[in-house]
C-alpha cells in the first residue's frame, strides 16, 4: 500500500504535466480531443491523489511507524480523531492535503463547465495542473510523505500536545479550503487573460467559487483564534504572529476582491484592478503556505526549517511573471469602459474600500517580512512585533467599518444631497449619541469608543435598509411583516445576505474592541483556601485534583467563583502532561457569556510550599467575536444560494460571448 | 481627465496615509532580532536598547522562585559557550528548562537582560524526536 502511495504520486505529476502540454496545445490548434484529453487527465491526477492520500491514511490509522511521517505524527495511544488530523499535521502530510482539496476542487470545477466556457477550461485545466504539479513535485522529489525509516520504530512520537485539541480538528482543513478554494477564481483569471475572454463571464462563473473560498478564509481564521484562545494561555485570541498574517492576508485581498467585481459586473470598471487582486490573493495563498514552511521568519507555530523555501520563492516568482505578462499583453482589453464620476458615489465608496483592505494586506504583509527585509538591506535583523500591527491596523480597521456602512446604501454615480441625508442622517447622528453617551460614561479607551460609534452607525444603517424594504413590501404587494421581511431577502439574497455578513462583521468589530481595550488581567499566587477578585469575581482556590491515563497525565485546580457573593461556577484550570512528548501543556478553564468570559489558567504548581500561581482574564464581550462569525457564516450562505435570477444573468453573459466570438477574436489578433 | 486627477489625489492620500502608519509603527516599535551569538558580539552597543534574543537555557542556570515567580537564568550560546544573564517575572511557560530554545523579549539593563516575554518556541515545534527502537 505505501509503494502504491509513492507511485501513485509520481503518477500524478507525469499525468500532470501530459495534462498541461495537451489542454495547452490543443486550445491553441482548436484540436477538441487534445482539450478533452487534458480534462480527463486532471480527473485522472485526482484519482491518483485520491490514492495516495488512502495510503497515507491507512498507514497512520494501522499505526504504520515504519512510516517516517507515522512516527513522527502519531502514536499507538493517540486518539482517533486526532489520527486522522495527523494527516495534516506535519509537512509532508499538509502538502499532500494542499493538493487533495485542489484536485477535488478541480474535478468538481470541471464538471460544472464541461458544457459550457469552452475557449476558458483548456486554460483552466492546464492552471490548475500546473499548481498541482508544483506541489507533486515537491511531494515526488522532496518531501515525501511515504519515507522509510531506516529501521521501522516501535512507537510514534504522538501529534504534538498543542494539536490535540478539537478546534485543530476543523481549523487547517477550512484553511486549506480558503487557501485552496482561491485557485479557482485564479484559474479561470489566467484562462479568461490567455483566451482573451475578458468580459465578466469569468467572474459570474466563479462568483460562487470565490464565496466558497472566502467562506472558508473567514472561517478558518477564526477558528485559529479560537484555538488560539482556548490553548495558548495568554487570553488573547490573535497575536499578529506571521503564520496568523499568512492566514489574514488572502482574506483582505479576497475580500476586496468580492467587493471589486460588483463594479465591474454593473459599471464594466476596474477589469484590470480585479485581475490585479484575484492574483494578489492567489499569491498571497502560496506566499502562506510557504511561510509556514521555510522557517524564513521564526513564529511560534511553524513546521520544521526545510529546504522548501526556494522551489516555493522560485514558483512564485514565475506565477507573479506569467501572470504580469498576461495582463500588461491584454492591457488594451482590460481598459475601464467608464470612469467614476464623483468621490461621493458607490463606486467611489468600493474603490476606498478596495484601498483600505489592500493597505491592511500591504501592511501587514510589510510588518511579517520586515526582519528578512532589514537583515538583507541592513545587514541586522529587526522585528516588529503585535504593536506595530494594532498601531497600523487598527486605524485602518476603523476607517473600512466605516466604509462598511457607507458604501452600500450611498447612491450610484453621483449621491445627492438627498440620498445622503435620507440614507445617513439618522445613522450618523446615532453613532455620534453613541460615543457621547460612552465617552460620558467615563470609558477613554479613544479607539474603543470610536469603534462603538461605527458600529452604531453601520447597524443603523443595515436596520434602515431593513425596515424600508419590509415597508416597501408590505404596502406594495400587501404582506404581513414577517412574510414581507422573508421575501425582501430571499429575493434579493446578495444585497441581504450581504447586510447579514456585515452585521456580523460589526459584532466582531465590537468584541475585539471591548475585549482588547478592557481586558481585566490578575495574577495571584497563593495557598488553598484563598481567595482574590478578578474584575467583578471573587476566585477561591480550593484544591488540586490529579488524574491519569496512558496518554494524558494531568493536575486539575478547583477554583470556585463567586459575583456578588453568589456562587457563580466551580472552574478547573489544568496542567496536562503528555507522556510521549514529555511535555507540559496548559488547559484553560474558561466560564463564556454574552457579557464577559472568565479565563483561567493555572500557571505554576510549587510542590515544595502548596502554592499555585492562578493567571485569570475577564475580557467583555469577547463572545461576540464567535456570535458575529456565525452571523458571517450565514450571511454567506444567503449569498452563495442559487437564484433563478442569477443562473439566467450567467447564461446571458455566455451567450454574449458566444456570439460575440467572431468580433472578439478579431480584436486580440 | 480632471475627474480621474482627482480619484487619483484621494487614492493617494490613502497610500500616503498606509505609508505613514507604516513607517511611524515600525520606528517606534521595531525592537533588534539578534541570535545568542550575534548579541554577545554587539552587546556594548546594546545599553538601555530593547532586544529580542534568541538562545538556549544554560545548563544548571535556572534560579526560580514559585513565591515571587522571580526567574534568574543564563541565556547561552547554543553550543553552551558563552551567556548573558537573564531576570523574568511571572509565569513558567510549559516548555522552559535547561537546554531548550527559547526567545527572551526585554531590555539590555546593566548587563543583564531584563524580559517582559519569555518564548519557548523553537522552529522545530511540530516536529518531534522519533524515539529510537
Amino acid at each position: 500500500m505505501i509503494e502504491l502511495g509513492s507511485l501513485a504520486l509520481q503518477l500524478a505529476l507525469l499525468t500532470a504535466v501530459y495534462g498541461i502540454v495537451v489542454a495547452i496545445v490543443g486550445s491553441i490548434r482548436q484540436r477538441a480531443d487534445m482539450v478533452r484529453s487534458g480534462r480527463h487527465a486532471a480527473y485522472a491526477v485526482h484519482g491518483l491523489v485520491v490514492l495516495a492520500a488512502i495510503a497515507l491514511w491507512r498507514a497512520l490509522l494501522t499505526h504504520d511507524f515504519s512510516l517516517e511521517y507515522v512516527a513522527s505524527y502519531a502514536s499507538s495511544t493517540l486518539a482517533l480523531p486526532y489520527t486522522i488530523a495527523a494527516f495534516w499535521g506535519g509537512q509532508a502530510g499538509s502538502l499532500l492535503f494542499w493538493v487533495l482539496i485542489l484536485m477535488t476542487m478541480s474535478s468538481i470545477a470541471h464538471l460544472q463547465n464541461r458544457e459550457r466556457n469552452a475557449a476558458l477550461m483548456p486554460y483552466v485545466t492546464a492552471t490548475l495542473l500546473v499548481i498541482a504539479a508544483f506541489f507533486l513535485a515537491l511531494l515526488v522529489f522532496i518531501t515525501d510523505p511515504f519515507a522509510r525509516l531506516p529501521v521501522p520504530a516501535s512507537e510514534g512520537a504522538d501529534l504534538n500536545p498543542l494539536l490535540q485539541n478539537y478546534w485543530m480538528m476543523i481549523h487547517p482543513p477550512s484553511l486549506y479550503l480558503g487557501f485552496v478554494g482561491c485557485a479557482i477564481p485564479f484559474a479561470f483569471a489566467v484562462a479568461a487573460l490567455a483566451s482573451g475572454r475578458l468580459s465578466d463571464v469569468w467572474i459570474r462563473t466563479t462568483r460562487r467559487w470565490t464565496l466558497f473560498a472566502w467562506f472558508f478564509l473567514t472561517v478558518g481564521n477564526v477558528l485559529g483564534g479560537r484555538w488560539a484562545y482556548e490553548e495558548l494561555g495568554w487570553g488573547g485570541y490573535w497575536a499578529w504572529d506571521p503564520v496568523e498574517n499568512a492566514a489574514i492576508m488572502p482574506w483582505f485581498t479576497c475580500t476586496a476582491f468580492l467587493h471589486s467585481v460588483m463594479i465591474q459586473e454593473k459599471k464594466n470598471m476596474l477589469k484590470m484592478w480585479n485581475m490585479v487582486l484575484v492574483l494578489l490573493t492567489f499569491t498571497l495563498t502560496i506566499f502562506g503556505t510557504f511561510l509556514t514552511r521555510s522557517g524564513i521568519v521564526s513564529s511560534v507555530h511553524s513546521f520544521t526549517q526545510s529546504g522548501l523555501g526556494p522551489f516555493f520563492v522560485g514558483f512564485l516568482i514565475m506565477v507573479i511573471v506569467t501572470c504580469a505578462a498576461l495582463i500588461a499583453w491584454r492591457r488594451p482589453l482590460l481598459r475601464s469602459e467608464n470612469d467614476i464620476d464623483s468621490f461621493l458615489s458607490r463606486e467611489g465608496a468600493f474603490l476606498f474600500n478596495n484601498l483600505l483592505l489592500v493597505g491592511l494586506a500591504f501592511a501587514t504583509f510589510w510588518g511579517t517580512i520586515f526582519p528578512v527585509l532589514s537583515e538583507a538591506v541592513r545587514g541586522i535583523k529587526i522585528t516588529v512585533g503585535p504593536p506595530f500591527f494594532n498601531k497600523v491596523n487598527a486605524p485602518l480597521g476603523l476607517a473600512l467599518l466605516f466604509m462598511t456602512g457607507v458604501g452600500p446604501v450611498i447612491a450610484w454615480r453621483r449621491a445627492s444631497a438627498r440620498n445622503l441625508r435620507r440614507s445617513f442622517l439618522w445613522p450618523l447622528t446615532l453613532g455620534f449619541a453613541t460615543g457621547v453617551v460612552i465617552f460620558a460614561l467615563g470609558y477613554r479607551h479613544y479607539y474603543a469608543v470610536v469603534c462603538f460609534s461605527l458600529a452604531t452607525f453601520v447597524l443603523a444603517t443595515i436596520v434602515m435598509e431593513f425596515y424600508r424594504g419590509t415597508r416597501a413590501r408590505q404596502s406594495l404587494m400587501h404582506e404581513s411583516p414577517a412574510m414581507a421581511l422573508a421575501n425582501l431577502v430571499g429575493k434579493n439574497r446578495r444585497r441581504y445576505g450581504g447586510y447579514v455578513v456585515h452585521i456580523g462583521i460589526v459584532m466582531i468589530a465590537v468584541g475585539m474592541a471591548a475585549s482588547s481595550a478592557f481586558r481585566i488581567e490578575v495574577q495571584e499566587t497563593i495557598e488553598r483556601g484563598q481567595a482574590f477578585e478578578a474584575g467583578p469575581y471573587t476566585l477561591t482556590y480550593a484544591g488540586l485534583k490529579n488524574t491519569d491515563s496512558p496518554h494524558v497525565a494531568s493536575m486539575l485546580a478547583e477554583v470556585q467563583v463567586t459575583r456578588n457573593g453568589q456562587p457563580v461556577t466551580t472552574l478547573y484550570p489544568e496542567k496536562r502532561f503528555y507522556k510521549r512528548q514529555q511535555q507540559p501543556t496548559t488547559e484553560v478553564a474558561l466560564r463564556s457569556t454574552l457579557r464577559d468570559d472568565l479565563y483561567v489558567v493555572l500557571g505554576n504548581y510549587d510542590a515544595e510550599s502548596g502554592l499555585v500561581t492562578l493567571l485569570v482574564f475577564v475580557s467583555p464581550l469577547v463572545a461576540w467575536l464567535w456570535i458575529g462569525a456565525l452571523v458571517m457564516a450565514l450571511g454567506t450562505v444567503i449569498v452563495m444560494s442559487p437564484t433563478a435570477a442569477e443562473q439566467r444573468a450567467l447564461a446571458a453573459a455566455l451567450a454574449v460571448e458566444e456570439r460575440g466570438l467572431e468580433g472578439a477574436a478579431r480584436v486580440v489578433r | 481627465m480632471d475627474r480621474n486627477r482627482r480619484f487619483i489625489i484621494g487614492a493617494s492620500i490613502i497610500v500616503v496615509a498606509v505609508a505613514y502608519l507604516v513607517y511611524t509603527g515600525i520606528r517606534e516599535t521595531s525592537v533588534y532580532y539578534f541570535t545568542i551569538d550575534e548579541f554577545l558580539a554587539e552587546r556594548a552597543a546594546m545599553a538601555e536598547e530593547d532586544v529580542r534574543v534568541a538562545g538556549r537555557v544554560g545548563a544548571d542556570s535556572i534560579d526560580w522562585n514559585a513565591k515571587t515567580l522571580d526567574l534568574h537564568f543564563e541565556l547561552a550560546e547554543f553550543d553552551g559557550g558563552e551567556s548573558v544573564p537573564v531576570a523574568y517575572n511571572g509565569i513558567l511557560p510549559d516548555m522552559f528548562a535547561e537546554g531548550r530554545d527559547v526567545i527572551v523579549e526585554g531590555n539590555f539593563t546593566a548587563g543583564t537582560l531584563e524580559a517582559h516575554t519569555l518564548l519557548t518556541s523553537c522552529p522545530s515545534k511540530y516536529e518531534a524526536e522519533i524515539p529510537e527502537s
